[in-house]
Formats: C-alpha cells, sequence, structure tokens
C-alpha cells in the first residue's frame, strides 16, 4: 500500500468514524427525547418558520416563540396552542379559497396540539398525538392519491409535461434531466399568443414545441408520484409493525427526494413531524433519520434553481 | 335511572370525553376536503386549494387559467387593459382559483379605482396560426390602456369591465395546446363604484 493510499485510507476511516458517532450520538438524543414535547417544539417552528402569511398569524407566532424562550413551560399550556390554532383559523375562514392544501394542514396540526395538551394524563396527550399523526398521513396520501387518480389531466402526464416548460419551480429541474432550456422558453412564448389581448390564435389552438424528452420525463415523474403516493398511504393504514416501517422509508424517500424540486417546504417539514411522531417509539432509528430531514428541509431553500438555470 | 342505565351513560360520557377532542379535527378535516371536491367539480375551485390536498393533482392552476380584461365604454366598444399593477393582479390571480363573479367583482373594483388611459396608435391584433407564425390581422384593432395612478374620488366610473376567463389545456400526445373561453363575466358601472 502506497504512503498515498494509507493516508487515503486514514482519512476515510475518520470520517466512518465521526459519522457513526454522530449517527450514534443522534439515535441516542432521539431516544431521551420526550414525544409531545418534541413534537411541540418542532411544530412551533414549523409555525414562525412555514408561516402563514399574514400578519395576525405571524405577530401571535413571534409572541408565542418569544414567550417560549422566556418561559419554555408555556409550550406545555393549551392556552398556547388556542391562541395559534384562532389565529391560523381566522387566516384561513378570510382566505379559504387562495389558502394552499398544506396550510389547512397545519392549522389542523394546530389544533390537534391544542387538544393534546387540553389533556392531564401524559398518556392521553401522547395517544392523541400518535393518532392524528396517522390519520393525517394516510388523509393527506389517500386524498391526494384519489384526486390524482381521477383527474385526466395528471393521469395523461400532461400536467408535468406542462410544468416542465412553464413553471419556474421546474424548468431548472428539467434542465438538469437534459431537457434544453431552449425548449421552455418557446413554450413560454407560444402561450402568450393565447394570452395577449393583440393576437387571436386561429381556432385557439397552438402546437407547442415539445421535447419527447420532457413527455418521458413527465409521465416517469407522474406515476412514480402517484405509485408513492398510493404505496405510503396505504401501507400506514394496515397498522402493522414490518408496513408500518417500509411506510417509514418511503416516507422519508418522498421527503427527501420531492421537496428538492417542489418548494412547498412547510409540507416537507410537517410530513417530517408526523412521520418523527408515528416513529419515535417503535423506530428510533428512523426517527433520527427523520431528524435530519428538518435540517435537509431547510437546506433546500438554497437558490439552486437560479445556479442551475445560470449555468 | 336504573344503575345499570347510570352505568352506561357514565361509559358513554367517559368514552365521548376521551375520543371526542381525538376525532374533532379528522372530522373537520374530512368535511373540508369533501366541499374542496364538490366545489372542484361543479364551481371550478383549483384542486390546489381549498384543503382537499389535491396539489399537483391537475392542470387547473394558475398556469392553466388566463385571463383578458376589457374595458367597454356605452356603444360596446372595448378596449384592452394592459400593464395591471400588482393589487388587482393578486387579485386576479387569486380569482382564477376559484373563477366565481364574486372574486372578479372585487378584482374589477380595484381596476376601477385607477385611471386608465388609452395609447395614441391603434394596435392591430395579429392572427396567429397552429404553427405559430403571424398570418396577418384581424378585423379588430384596439387603443391599449394602461393605468395613469389613482382616479380622483369624485369623478364617476362610466364603464364596464369585462373579464374574459380562460382555460388552456395541452394534449401531450399531439403537443397541441387549446384555450377555451369559459365564461365572461361584465361589470356594469354601478356594480363597480365604492
Amino acid at each position: 500500500m502506497s504512503a498515498v493510499d494509507r493516508e487515503r485510507l486514514f482519512w476515510l476511516t475518520g470520517m466512518k468514524l465521526l459519522v457513526l458517532s454522530r449517527g450514534q450520538a443522534l439515535l441516542d438524543f432521539v431516544k431521551e427525547l420526550e414525544l409531545v414535547q418534541m413534537v411541540s417544539l418542532l411544530s412551533l417552528f414549523l409555525a414562525v418558520i412555514f408561516t402563514f402569511e399574514h400578519w395576525l398569524f405571524e405577530a401571535t407566532a413571534r409572541v408565542c416563540l418569544l414567550l417560549f424562550l422566556l418561559r419554555p413551560n408555556s409550550i406545555r399550556s393549551p392556552v398556547f396552542w388556542l391562541a395559534l390554532s384562532l389565529s391560523a383559523t381566522f387566516v384561513i375562514i378570510h382566505d379559504w379559497q387562495a389558502a394552499d392544501n398544506h396550510k389547512y394542514l397545519l392549522l389542523y396540526w394546530l389544533w390537534i396540539l391544542f387538544f393534546c395538551h387540553l389533556f392531564g394524563e401524559p398518556e392521553q396527550k401522547r395517544r392523541t398525538l400518535i393518532f392524528n399523526a396517522r390519520f393525517f398521513l394516510c388523509f393527506i396520501f389517500l386524498a391526494a392519491a384519489a384526486q390524482k387518480l381521477a383527474s385526466p389531466t395528471y393521469r395523461s402526464g400532461e400536467m408535468f409535461e406542462y410544468f416542465l416548460y412553464v413553471d419556474s419551480r421546474f424548468t431548472a429541474f428539467g434542465k438538469l434531466i437534459g431537457i434544453d432550456p431552449t425548449i421552455p422558453d418557446a413554450v413560454q412564448k407560444s402561450i402568450g399568443f393565447f394570452r395577449s389581448p393583440f393576437s387571436q390564435v386561429i381556432d385557439n389552438d397552438l402546437v407547442l414545441p415539445g421535447s419527447d424528452r420532457a413527455r418521458i420525463a413527465a409521465l416517469v415523474l407522474t406515476w412514480w408520484d402517484l405509485s408513492l403516493q398510493l404505496l405510503i398511504g396505504s401501507l400506514l393504514f394496515l397498522r402493522r409493525p414490518r408496513t408500518d416501517k417500509f411506510a417509514h422509508i418511503l416516507l422519508l424517500f418522498f421527503v427527501f427526494t420531492t421537496y428538492l424540486p417542489a418548494p412547498v417546504f412547510g409540507f416537507g417539514w410537517i410530513l417530517a413531524i408526523m412521520g418523527f411522531t408515528l416513529a419515535k417509539e417503535n423506530f428510533p432509528r428512523i426517527a433520527a433519520v427523520y431528524m435530519s430531514c428538518f435540517v435537509v428541509i431547510l437546506l433546500y431553500q438554497v437558490p439552486w434553481r437560479e445556479w442551475v438555470l445560470a449555468m | 335511572m336504573s344503575r345499570q342505565a347510570y352505568h352506561w351513560t357514565g361509559r358513554i360520557a367517559r368514552a365521548f370525553s376521551l375520543w371526542a377532542p381525538i376525532l374533532c379535527i379528522p372530522t373537520v378535516a374530512l368535511l373540508v376536503a369533501f366541499r374542496q371536491v364538490y366545489l372542484s367539480n361543479y364551481r371550478d375551485l383549483s384542486t390546489w386549494k381549498g384543503g382537499g390536498m389535491g396539489m399537483f393533482a391537475g392542470a387547473d392552476g394558475s398556469l392553466n387559467r388566463y385571463t383578458k380584461i376589457f374595458i367597454a365604454d356605452s356603444h360596446g366598444k372595448r378596449q384592452p387593459l394592459t400593464q395591471l399593477p400588482s393589487e388587482p393582479t393578486k387579485l386576479i390571480n387569486r380569482a382564477l382559483n376559484y373563477p366565481v363573479r364574486k372574486n372578479f367583482l372585487l378584482a374589477a373594483k380595484t381596476i376601477a379605482t385607477l385611471d386608465w388611459v388609452a395609447a395614441r396608435q391603434r394596435m392591430p391584433v395579429a392572427l396567429i396560426d397552429a404553427n405559430r407564425q403571424t398570418t396577418g390581422t384581424a378585423p379588430e384593432s384596439y387603443y391599449m390602456m394602461v393605468p395613469f395612478g389613482r382616479r380622483p374620488r369624485e369623478e364617476t366610473w362610466k364603464w364596464d369591465i369585462q373579464i374574459e376567463y380562460w382555460r388552456l389545456s395541452y394534449n401531450p400526445v399531439t403537443k397541441h395546446a387549446h384555450a377555451v373561453l369559459a365564461e365572461t363575466f361584465v361589470f356594469g358601472p354601478e356594480e363597480l363604484r365604492p
């Protein structure tokens, strides 16, 4: 073995030990955590970081955060969660038709935390959280899968292909998978003919300069997304340790891969909280991976799309 | 009340107090989702909005819907409004998620608070064929209307605002995009006054 190889081996072994020791430390940390306390803390950060864009909720969430920093025990008070839930309810009712689905999910989760802290017994608190985490994970994935199966524009691959051309969140991803950036530009220009009052498209029909690569990518995305969601929802619905474990692995895969191209970080964060809630007691290793999810989702916010498009 | 009935009432009350707080939010979530599915099917509410968990479930968001907005005089002559400021643009985009008259009226009212001026020259409307080539000009031509600050309050609004709501679909097999005029909302001057 040459000196260079020896040095490389030394560094590799060192790195492996470091990762393992850190991983073990994270696992021990997760095992020690108290479920309700940890979920409450993560949810408070969710409410502050990926908040409702309305002054009432923003102000309430910040006051709650300050209150928590000054008096950490306040996070156990139902009044604390009632304030967040009520302000979120006001915001959703005020603008129900414009609120994204994950904002509804955040609202439901805040109310669940309120009811959880309303109970005096720790076992009842735990039960409230675990029951609702499972219910909402099944609900989100099965409802989404049902809506996708019922939608002809989803099943045909139309939605993802169109998004690869016209949605700025997907055009960078399209470039990464080899779709020529001039194609989305040309499609967007063509769509402009429809939208402009100074152009009249004959028979309202245009041939778009789409690409076969985008078509294939769209079909792969369509069926990958649907099958993954259907599988996660169904496996969790069965409530068996083995199916639960498999569902957690798929959910982690979903969170790690979906929220890189789709910048709905609040949704990723809340899914990870629910997954963590379910996994914490039965699968501590998986719960530790959920913990790393929170960091990864925050890192996904770097402006990588701009970097890719500028390349 | 007999002892047995009392016993059962107590058990039911205990179970209710135990399970009601746990089950009430899932029940609400299901009701909201059913309502969203109904509105999505019958009132064109986007699957992306409204709590039905149908994100990325269909091409019926703001990228597949658009509007063309016109101002019309008492003789029915209409001119397109362009360069909408951010506030009416926001309201139009909001209305596109749930394209009902009430939502477009909000946007139209905001548009009516602005002063609109016409460009000096009429602009022709280009005719575009299926292959995106200009083949000539349409018989009509328009003055381009652009916003010019807020309209003085004492000045009465005298025109109609017409908002055409269009839906766009794309056939991935033939690569054809097709636009359909779904509805034209017309708002008279009385409706638009603050």
